[in-house]
């Protein structure tokens, strides 16, 4: 509970309805799905419960945030921001933290057609976004995490791998200008967004050095730096046809699917190959989506129960798989882009199973279209999350997936995560293929006290291994303890790090849990 | 699916993934930012635990006596209309139930003495002492009923009539009557031995009174030999058809009247002679819709395939709304000569809630207005003139919205235009085109 002075501070601010520190709206925002294993990798009990927040306020705008974080500051409380709020880093790492649930900031503020980029805020979804610009035949990056979060929050705080990433690229790279509520209460705009005269959303750097780097670097800093309020960030043609037909009753859609869509799923048989073909089809700029699974994830992407997934056989059964969907406007590009395919087939003595052992639901091309894969990652147990999380050249990233095998495996032998055959994986690619990302999606039962404390431990020695075998920094490392593990062996950025919290938050307002203190 | 039991109740709760899906409409059928969203409470509350994830979560931390019960939780859980578009969503990838879970928090909090809200406890009473929940004398139960209306004791089809339409929607009441006449179909009511179904009882969580009212409206269909029932009430058909057989069967048949009406006109028993030149858009109330679909009987076995996996054998049935009637209005609107059908962006199994269910309009009714208003907006934007319903719950709370909103749109029920396409009512489709014109 707040202060009474306090509160009715902030119910000044927001109005007292969109501001509640009772006991219901502060242990409901305690809960956040992965917040167990969280709490087991911190030696605490296994539940799904952070800190409990001392209130939850609903701001509507800019300068209500700005004079939130101003009234945190003078009481010394700390502030976190969430936008959707899914995951464990909305969540508060003390209970003396106010959490700021940014819903009611949800407009579109443009869709800049000619110049390919869009202002939001922090409530505007992916799915609504991509709604939008599908009118002007245009699409935006989503996440794995799938439309329903926010945008904002990728491009922002977070880190922003996407199955559509060969067409839409990555969070972290498609931001341009950003309006930021400074932990001190300070308004801070990014590139053009700050310009005296003219000023639009279209870059995001200068003049003078950057401070994008500064704003998210590498995984974001989970609002331990500030509050987004607006941001642009790019848009991308949409690869087909706008047209978006469904019939029947969900979750039971057959979609229309468009002209010049064609799905590629190949067994590469092995890794070395798998790296080859990777690299070609990515050189040739073809491909809506390019993702390696393991053999189970793919069987999932098709599948919308663990039931359905056990008849997806012909597929599930394969050593290295590939998914390659092209996706074209017009019959020439459509015809362009297959040629190019059957080639790298044909050098690559490939075969592709869609059409002749295996097809999918139409349905699946209505959610590669709408960047909802990654949400069937839920099927099997209802748990999951990444370890890794490197970005790097197909070959290290490759590399991080053969020697994690083991590792993985010596979990999965004790039953406490799914099986997968420890090849559990997902590679995509970026840039035509100038770097890939790798995370490990691994499956646990959040319901069950063994599974979440193996999970934890699972996630604890893969941390140790990417850092002893030289795998990069996956996601998750976040919190002072892993930023002290990895930042010795990583040209000391943590003290660089800590110099950026203390400047940008003297009084250490925004909750670091999920970033690094000033210490 | 069968209805949840403790079991489930229990591990379902712990397994929210908090993604707020539920919070939208199936994300492949989102069509424009205006209308992505699917539940009126987040919608007008925000806070998280108004969502229907936010209240597995609540269920979980009362469970985990981490919260108590009080009147601060009661609140929350009963600002929502138990419209269960949050399901659907869910459902799309998920296993979790999150309106079952809403209803069975609702009974726990009744179980505490916390529920239901006061002016809920209000009807419930009135219910047990006059049968219906508006306080009406049961006697005026019948007063809808017009003379020239042929009645047959001894039909075999029964028009279950419903509180709302013999007491404060009769024009639905007369029409239902007056098309069964036009086409010729005996049919009985019950008169003074009709009650109220429990639809508002069970959906604030008053289990015990409802299974009275149930078994007192059966014992009655029931010694009268009835084949089919059929109900203008889209509430108390889904009580019918989708809550009375997880306590008692019965052997007739139900029927809503837009499937009955579809039907005779299919069969040629009615001939719209009249043209109603306007354009029309159609609300899907959620009893008629998503939710009037049975429960499945499910026998099978969950068998773990490895560790930590488990599959069901066969498949557990889930409710996705498929069961609902969707195409039956549609088919009669389209069917009126010269009338343009146009729908809103949300339709059938993801239709917006009009706000009245779950004991909002009688608790909470500016969120029944305001949840009136927005869907009043949505079909506003259709371009439509007049919008259309079949229940008569979303009639009083759409045409509240429109009211409110200042709104030009008319609110008829489809049977009440399916009459003047009929020549049922000539001066009143003589107006309604003038009022256009
Ligand atoms: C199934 C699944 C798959 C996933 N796959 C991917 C993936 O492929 N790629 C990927 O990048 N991520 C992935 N994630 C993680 C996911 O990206 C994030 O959970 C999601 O992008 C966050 O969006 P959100 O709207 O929920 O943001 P939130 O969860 O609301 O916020 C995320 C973080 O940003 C902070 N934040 C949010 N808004 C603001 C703001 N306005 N100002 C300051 N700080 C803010 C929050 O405090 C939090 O730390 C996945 C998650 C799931 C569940």
């Amino acid at each position: 509970m707040l202060q009474k002075q306090v509160l009715e501070q902030f119910q000044k601010i927001v109005g007292p309805e969109n501001v509640d520190d009772g006991e219901v709206m502060t242990n409901a925002y305690s809960y956040n799905w992965c917040m167990e294993f969280v709490n087991s990798m911190e030696g605490k009990e296994p539940l799904p419960f952070s800190s409990i927040p001392k209130a939850v306020l609903l701001p509507s705008n800019v300068e209500e945030v700005q004079q939130i974080v101003r009234i945190c500051n003078k009481y010394n409380i700390q502030f976190k921001a969430q936008s959707t709020g899914l995951g464990p880093w909305n969540q508060p790492s003390s209970d003396n933290c106010v959490i700021l649930d940014l819903r009611r900031m949800n407009k579109i503020i443009k869709i800049d057609e000619r110049n390919l980029f869009a202002v939001v805020e922090p409530y505007v979804s992916g799915a609504q976004l991509q709604a939008e610009t599908m009118k002007v035949g245009l699409m935006v990056h989503m996440p794995g995490a799938g439309p329903q979060v926010s945008p904002l929050a990728s491009a922002t705080s977070m880190n922003g791998p996407g199955f559509t990433s060969p067409h839409t690229g990555h969070s972290a790279r498609n931001v341009l200008g950003v309006e930021w509520v400074l932990p001190d209460g300070e308004i801070l705009k990014l590139g053009s967004t700050g310009l005296k005269n003219n000023s639009d959303w279209y870059i995001g750097d200068g003049p003078g050095p950057s401070l994008r780097g500064i704003m998210r670097g590498w995984a974001g800093a989970k609002s331990g730096i500030g509050v987004f309020t607006k941001v642009a960030f790019k848009l991308f043609p949409y690869p087909c046809s706008t047209k978006f037909k469904l019939s029947g009753i969900s979750p039971n859609y057959e979609f229309e699917i468009p002209d010049y869509m064609k799905l590629y799923v190949i067994d590469c048989k092995s890794y070395n190959h798998l790296e080859k073909v990777f690299l070609k089809i990515e050189e040739e700029e073809i491909s809506f989506i390019c993702s390696h699974l393991s053999s189970y994830g793919l069987g999932a992407i098709f599948s919308n129960s663990i039931e359905s997934l056990l008849d997806k056989i012909p597929i599930v059964g394969m050593k290295v798989p590939l998914v390659v969907l092209i996706a074209a406007r017009t019959k020439r590009e459509f015809e362009y882009k297959q040629k190019v395919m059957s080639k790298i087939m044909i050098d690559f003595k490939l075969e592709n199973v869609i059409g002749s052992k295996y097809n999918p639901n139409s349905l699946f091309y209505a959610e590669a279209l709408r960047s909802n894969l990654g949400l069937h990652g839920f099927i099997a147990t209802g748990g999951f999350q990444s370890s890794k999380g490197q970005c790097d050249t197909v070959k290290v990233c490759l590399k991080t997936t053969k020697m994690s095998i083991p590792l993985k495996k010596k979990y999965i032998k004790r039953g406490v995560i799914g099986n997968d055959f420890g090849e559990g994986v997902w590679i995509t690619s970026y840039e035509s293929g100038h770097y890939f990302h790798i995370e490990s999606p691994t499956m646990f039962d959040q319901t069950d006290e063994k599974s979440v404390k193996g999970m934890a431990e699972n996630m604890e020695e893969n941390h140790q291994f990417d850092l002893i075998k030289h795998l990069g920094a996956p996601f998750f490392v976040e919190g002072d303890k892993m930023h002290d593990l990895f930042g010795p062996e990583m040209m000391n950025y943590h003290i660089w790090l800590r110099k950026i919290k203390k400047a940008f938050d003297p009084n250490g307002i925004a909750d670091s849990g999920f970033y690094i203190s000033a210490k | 699916m069968m209805q949840l039991n403790e079991e489930e109740y229990q591990m379902m709760i712990k397994r929210c993934l908090r993604c707020s899906i539920c919070k939208w409409i199936p994300q492949v059928q989102i069509k424009s930012q205006k209308y992505a969203t699917a539940c009126p409470a987040i919608d007008l509350y925000n806070f998280h635990p108004y969502s229907g994830g936010g209240k597995i979560i609540l269920a979980l931390t009362l469970e985990m006596d981490r919260i108590k019960p009080s009147e601060e939780l009661r609140d929350i859980v009963y600002k929502c209309t138990e419209c269960g578009n949050c399901a659907i969503a869910c459902k799309f990838l998920n296993t979790l139930e999150p309106l079952e879970i809403i209803m069975r928090l609702r009974e726990k909090l009744v179980d505490a003495g916390y529920g239901p809200m006061p002016k809920q406890e209000a009807y419930i009473q009135a219910v047990k002492k006059h049968n219906n929940p508006y306080n009406e004398p049961h006697e005026n139960r019948i007063e809808w009923l017009p003379d020239d209306i042929q009645i047959d004791p001894n039909a075999k089809v029964l028009y279950y009539v419903g509180c709302t339409s013999s007491y404060r929607r009769k024009e639905m009441a007369i029409a239902a009557a007056r098309i069964m006449n036009e086409a010729g179909v005996p049919f009985n009511i019950l008169s003074d031995e009709e009650y109220c179904c429990g639809s508002p009882i069970l959906r604030v969580g008053e289990i015990n009174t409802f299974r009275q009212v149930l078994n007192k409206n059966l014992d009655v269909i029931e010694s009268k030999e009835i084949e089919t029932v059929i109900f203008s009430c889209a509430g108390c058909y889904d009580t019918f058809k989708v809550d009375y057989p997880l306590y008692r069967d019965y052997e007739f048949k139900v029927l809503h009247t837009v499937e009955f009406f579809s039907e005779l006109l299919e069969a040629g028993r009615l001939k719209l002679t009249k043209e109603i030149p306007l354009k029309v858009t159609y609300h899907d109330p959620c009893h008629l819709g998503r939710n009037a679909e049975r429960y499945e009987q499910w026998d099978g076995d969950e068998v773990q395939i490895m560790p930590l996996i488990s599959i069901n054998i066969p498949p557990k049935p889930k409710k996705t709304g498929k069961g609902g009637i969707y195409e039956p209005p549609r088919s009669i609107l389209k069917k009126i000569p010269g009338l343009t059908f146009v729908e809103m962006e949300r339709i059938r199994e993801y239709a917006y809630c009009c706000g009245a269910g779950g004991g909002v309009k009688s608790a909470f009714p500016e969120m029944a207005v305001n949840t009136a208003k927005l869907r009043i907006e949505e079909a506003e934007d259709t371009g439509a003139e007049i919008i259309v319903s079949a229940c008569p719950f979303c009639s009083t709370n759409l045409q509240d919205g429109i009211n409110s909103r200042g709104s030009k749109l008319k609110y008829f029920d489809i049977s009440e235009l399916l009459m003047m396409a009929l020549g049922l009512e000539p001066e009143k489709l003589k107006q309604i085109l003038g009022e256009a014109a």
